[in-house]
């Protein structure tokens, strides 16, 4: 018996560059899957929950729930949720805490971005809204703050930037499993390491692309329901930490401390251990992210990430116990900034319920999702697990 | 449109910055700017401490090298970025690697 909100279904459509489709056709699209999947209708949801970041800045929309809610021909609640790049991970998170505070309900949780209608500098700029003014008066861009983490950590570390570039390489391989994923082309280390720069020490196939996509969970604490449903899987634990928007407030550079503590307490509060987890999506928007996650979580020792990424013991195939960002992670299944949170926490649903096709990993027992709005300013994880 | 009122409000923590000297904490050489920058790409940006708790975030002057933690630099007053014809011009900070 379970006494956790559990997912029972899943939808995502492709990410990429989806010029035939609006913001909204691609939100219709998501939700009309997700309950197709679980033979349900939204009018048996008891609310919705509705990541976005940049409808405001790119398509001066806002008051996004009263326009979802035309869209959908319904009157339930609707809650729209922004925190960056984490809006996702936080939706799910508000979606968990309500249907925890009311036993028996059901609500939809969707995100979507819709980014490729501007020139690429336009939604790069509408995305350093998500940084200080300070850190945009002095032509920061995100691959430029990610950088600053990136030669902080090599410096500290006494690493080259060739450490990086297994990350991109693993994601690539996982994305060309994946159909739903932007890019489903291999790459090797060498094109990485020479692709153009964009930010030293960062080149253009260290860092994630600028996709449109939507992808909806479905989350239930009705006992019923959960029952009936052909798959579900517990939520074990959320949470959130937050941390300074400008790089300049932080203690330490050679982490993301907000990432750090929402694990703790996700661990904290589920009582599952690092060494727990079979599968993990983790926010690889550039591809220093990676490692300093796979730290800051507690997988690997604070400065080895490295040395250990060389190893690829966290690809598909290399028998390794933990595989991370099976999904391709953002850097090729794509970066809808609203719909990745929740993409990563679908993924995790697909592994652990054993429908993840040619990128199952074998005896998932439990996955942990990790979602960061901006440079670190917000962090959400998620641990989800069968019980 | 850069909003005078708030191009004048930052005005005193610039004063409060021009001419210290401290070191770079982090840098990056930015190849893909967003719009207002594009004349200037590429560019370093560094963050620098001056010590007692004060940091701030600026592009090099006069240099787009790479540039490593502790170099010394010190606060320039420069004009920061591209604005539309009929706005306040954007003076702001910039550093000067000292030789």
């Amino acid at each position: 018996m379970t006494h956790h909100p559990a997912i029972i279904g899943y939808y995502t459509t492709r990410f990429g560059e989806l010029w035939d489709k609006s913001l909204f056709q691609l939100v219709r699209e998501a939700v009309d899957g997700v309950m197709a999947s679980c033979r349900t209708e939204t009018e048996s949801m008891d609310a919705i929950f509705f990541s976005n970041m940049m409808g405001g800045i790119l398509e001066n929309n806002l008051h996004a729930g009263a326009k979802l809610a035309e869209v959908l021909g319904v009157n339930l609640p609707i809650f729209r949720t922004e925190a960056a790049c984490a809006s996702g991970g936080m939706a799910v998170h508000l979606a968990t805490q309500y249907v925890t505070a009311r036993p028996g309900t059901t609500v939809l949780v969707v995100g979507a971005e819709k980014m490729t209608d501007y020139a690429p500098e336009e939604t790069a700029s509408a995305l350093m809204s998500a940084a200080s003014g300070e850190e945009q008066s002095a032509g920061l861009t995100f691959p430029g703050l990610y950088a600053m983490l990136a030669n902080v950590y090599l410096e500290t570390y006494g690493y080259a930037r060739d450490c990086l570039a297994p990350v991109p390489h693993k994601n690539h391989f996982h994305g060309s499993l994946n159909e739903q994923a932007h890019f489903r082309k291999q790459i090797s280390i060498r094109e990485i390491l020479a692709s153009p720069p964009v930010a030293s020490p960062l080149t253009l196939l260290d860092c994630s692309p600028i996709s449109d996509g939507a992808s909806a969970i479905i989350v239930s604490s009705n006992k019923s329901f959960i029952k009936k449903s052909a798959h579900a899987i517990s939520i074990l634990a959320t949470e959130v930490a937050t941390d300074t928007i400008s790089l300049k407030g932080r203690g330490r550079l050679d982490e993301l401390a907000a990432t750090r503590i929402a694990s703790e307490k996700a661990f904290g509060a589920s009582g599952i251990k690092p060494r727990d987890i079979n599968v993990a999506e983790l926010h690889d928007c550039f591809s220093i992210a990676e490692l300093l996650a796979m730290e800051d979580i507690g997988f690997w020792k604070k400065g080895t990430a490295g040395q250990r990424a060389k190893e690829l013991s966290t690809m598909l195939g290399s028998g390794g116990t933990l595989t991370v960002n099976t999904s391709g992670g953002l850097k090729a299944a794509g970066h809808p900034v609203g719909a990745t949170g929740i993409k990563q926490i679908g993924e995790l649903f697909l592994q652990l319920t054993g429908q993840a096709g040619k990128r199952q990993v074998k005896k998932a027992a439990y996955g942990l999702a990790h979602n960061v709005g901006g440079s670190g300013g917000t962090a959400v994880v998620t641990i989800l697990g069968q019980r | 449109m850069l909003s005078p009122v708030k191009l004048w409000r930052r005005q005193k923590e610039i004063r409060s910055i021009l001419g210290k000297k401290g070191k770079v904490v982090t840098a990056t050489t930015v190849f893909v700017p967003t719009p207002e920058f594009k004349k200037y790409a590429p560019y370093t940006v560094v963050l620098v401490d001056f010590g007692h708790g004060i940091k701030a975030f600026g592009q090099l002057a006069d240099t787009h090298d790479d540039c490593r933690t502790g170099t010394r630099v010190v606060a320039v007053l420069r004009k920061t970025k591209e604005v539309m014809q009929e706005d306040v011009i954007a003076y702001g900070i910039k550093f000067r690697i000292i030789p």
